[in-house]
């Protein structure tokens, strides 16, 4: 699965720490997101989305092979 | 996050206490009054052996216990997936040593071995976890956006 975190924190100009306190998670479970090496859950995946104001699947969408 | 059967961070602390207190007893035990013989002949409770064993082996076991299983500053569902992973790890390692060391060993030695596993496990988890959770904190990009 692959994300568009990057590019959506870049648009609400907020940084990896400001997002994680938002959700309540730590800094390096963003980072981990972000560079694909930790897939969240629904419950923090829909958490993530919400922040940015935005439909699930245009923070995270199914890559070839998922 | 609600995490369940997971002790709370200030007993990461305790355990350290718990553990670095038990080293002066075993460093000191002849002064201490362990080290003689005569009262204790190694049999029944309360004696000068059961306490030496109480005050050492379970205070170092009940750190290691609360070291490897308080909760993180924030815990989150990352890091319990590190800490399942590294349980798993840990378990599946301790027993490849544990086949493999009585597999060479004798019935003497068989008898040490299953001593070393009390604490083995732990020490393999806890060193799997805090270096995974090390790992992931030096990923971190300093993002200046």
């Amino acid at each position: 699965m692959k994300n568009n975190l990057r590019v959506e924190r870049a648009i609400k100009n907020i940084t990896q720490a400001e997002l994680a306190d938002l959700i309540g998670v730590s800094r390096q479970t963003i980072n981990t997101i972000e560079s694909n090496r930790y897939v969240p859950s629904t419950v923090l995946a829909l958490k993530i989305a919400r922040v940015f104001g935005k439909p699930l699947e245009e923070v995270f969408m199914l890559e070839e092979g998922d | 996050m609600k995490t369940r059967f997971l002790f709370p961070y200030w007993c990461k602390y305790l355990g350290v206490i718990c553990f670095v207190a038990h080293v002066p007893v075993v460093l000191f035990k002849e002064q201490l009054g362990f080290g003689g013989a005569g009262t204790n002949d190694g049999t029944g409770l309360f004696n000068s052996q059961h306490i030496f064993f109480m005050v050492t082996t379970l205070l170092m076991l009940t750190g290691l216990v609360l070291f490897a299983f308080s909760k993180e500053r924030i815990e989150d569902e990352q890091i319990s997936q590190l800490r399942l992973d590294s349980l798993q790890w840990a378990v599946y390692l301790s027993y490849i040593l544990l086949i493999v060391s009585l597999a060479f060993s004798n019935h003497q030695d068989a008898k040490d071995i299953m001593h070393l596993n009390v604490w083995v496990p732990l020490v393999i988890f806890i060193v799997l976890f805090r270096w995974k959770m090390f790992r992931n904190s030096r990923y971190i990009k300093d993002d200046a956006i």
